[in-house]
């Protein structure tokens, strides 16, 4: 058995009439309008400085000058690049998911870039496996993401020595047939964005490079808005 | 005098019909059990310059079925083999390391999905004979369980996924 409950009629009160020009009122509003202002103002300040997608280093700290081999067994160092921004990773040509996936992204935001930007823009992509990897396979590899990328690598400690000044780091695992050249190897899987004056500014975990755009606004600040 | 003299039988036959009712939507599927329910979205194979040796597939599995399934491998006539991986992550921060690790099987959920994506699961394919290009098609099987089940599939090759 359920009651039911007599229904009410609720009889609004007729509204207070007040004057046009009630001076409660207006003041709040007036405070209310200045304050959004200001935090408009404020946060879009913010977000021109520090606004951006990848992880930003703060202080900025001159990037490790790392020296390393590329295309014809030539010595390549960071310090080559100073006036451009350079987008680096740590990878391995046998690596079939994550290392073409993050170059293919890479491609895509580099060619998004204006020609002129493009000039001032470097991708490379660094062997973790030397004993693999030779410089002529690392430049056919990563040529045929973009002829301008460039694949370097080196002799073991050099890598180590760079892994680690970036704080990053490998392992080999081995894989299931247990040959020599079977193996598979875990990396560090960022993208280090060096700007033009040599400082590691920014840093972007594999699956944020698939953002194209939200890359390409980040790299243009870095060209356009450049900070030593 | 109950006014509902019959209420204990009517109670027994609606709970009859409401077991039946529960059950018959199961017993086509329970019957279909070794017909695997899975269909194939979006498959793709990665492009990959003549240097490597290895490329992966990815795809979406959409199981309709009731009871859970599994893809445990492929074969494709373009490589020696073909294998199911996850993808792993260790630590955090810096020193996070991203790796993949070859698995026996892959579950595809009942009413569920696996999804084989870049950066994440997929099927590895090993030792590449050839190096089909961009707009290329491959004819790819893959190997689903229970019963054995086959599914046979011609993939394009792409550089980026199928929008």
């Amino acid at each position: 058995m359920s009651v039911v409950s007599p229904k009410t009629t609720s009889v609004p009160n007729p509204p207070a009439k007040r004057p046009f020009f009630d001076w409660r009122v207006w003041t709040v509003a007036i405070v209310l309008l200045v304050a959004v202002g200001l935090a408009v103002l404020f946060g879009v300040k913010q977000n021109a400085q520090q606004g951006f997608f990848g992880m930003r280093l703060f202080p900025l700290k001159t990037a490790y000058d790392f020296k390393l081999h590329g295309a014809n067994g030539a010595e390549v160092r960071l310090d080559q690049f100073q006036g451009k921004a350079v987008l680096f990773l740590f990878g391995f040509t046998h690596c079939a998911n994550i290392c073409p996936t993050s170059l293919t992204n890479l491609t895509e935001v580099y060619q998004a870039l204006t020609p002129e930007e493009r000039k001032q823009v470097q991708v490379v992509f660094i062997s973790v496996d030397p004993n693999r990897d030779t410089p002529q396979t690392l430049e056919e590899y990563v040529t045929s993401f973009d002829p301008s990328f460039i694949g370097l690598t080196g002799s073991k400690p050099a890598i180590d020595q760079t892994v680690l000044a970036y704080g990053g780091s490998y392992e080999m695992v081995a894989g299931p047939t247990n040959q020599p050249n079977d193996y598979s190897v875990n990396h560090s899987a960022y993208t280090y964005l060096v700007n033009p004056f040599g400082k590691l500014e920014l840093l972007y975990g594999n699956e944020k490079l698939a953002e194209v755009p939200k890359m390409v606004s980040d790299i243009r600040v870095v060209l356009h808005e450049p900070r030593s | 005098m109950s006014p509902f003299p019959h209420f204990p039988r009517l109670l027994a036959i609606g709970c009859w019909l409401f077991a039946v009712v529960l059950l018959l939507p199961s017993a086509p599927f329970a019957l279909a059990d070794n017909q695997v329910a899975i269909t194939v979205q979006r498959p793709w194979m990665r492009a990959v310059p003549n240097v490597m040796d290895t490329t992966a597939v990815y795809m979406v599995l959409v199981n309709s079925g009731s009871a859970p399934a599994q893809l445990v491998g492929g074969s494709t006539a373009i490589a020696d083999s073909v294998a199911p991986m996850i993808t792993t992550k260790e630590g955090e921060g810096l020193k996070q390391v991203v790796g993949m690790q070859g698995v026996d099987a892959l579950d595809i959920p009942a009413h569920g999905t696996l999804v084989l994506e870049p950066n994440g699961n997929h099927l590895m394919v090993m030792g590449l004979k050839e190096h089909p290009k961009e707009g290329a098609q491959v004819d790819f099987t893959i190997k689903l369980e229970p019963g054995d089940h086959e599914i046979h599939l011609k993939i394009p090759v792409q550089k980026k996924p199928v929008k």
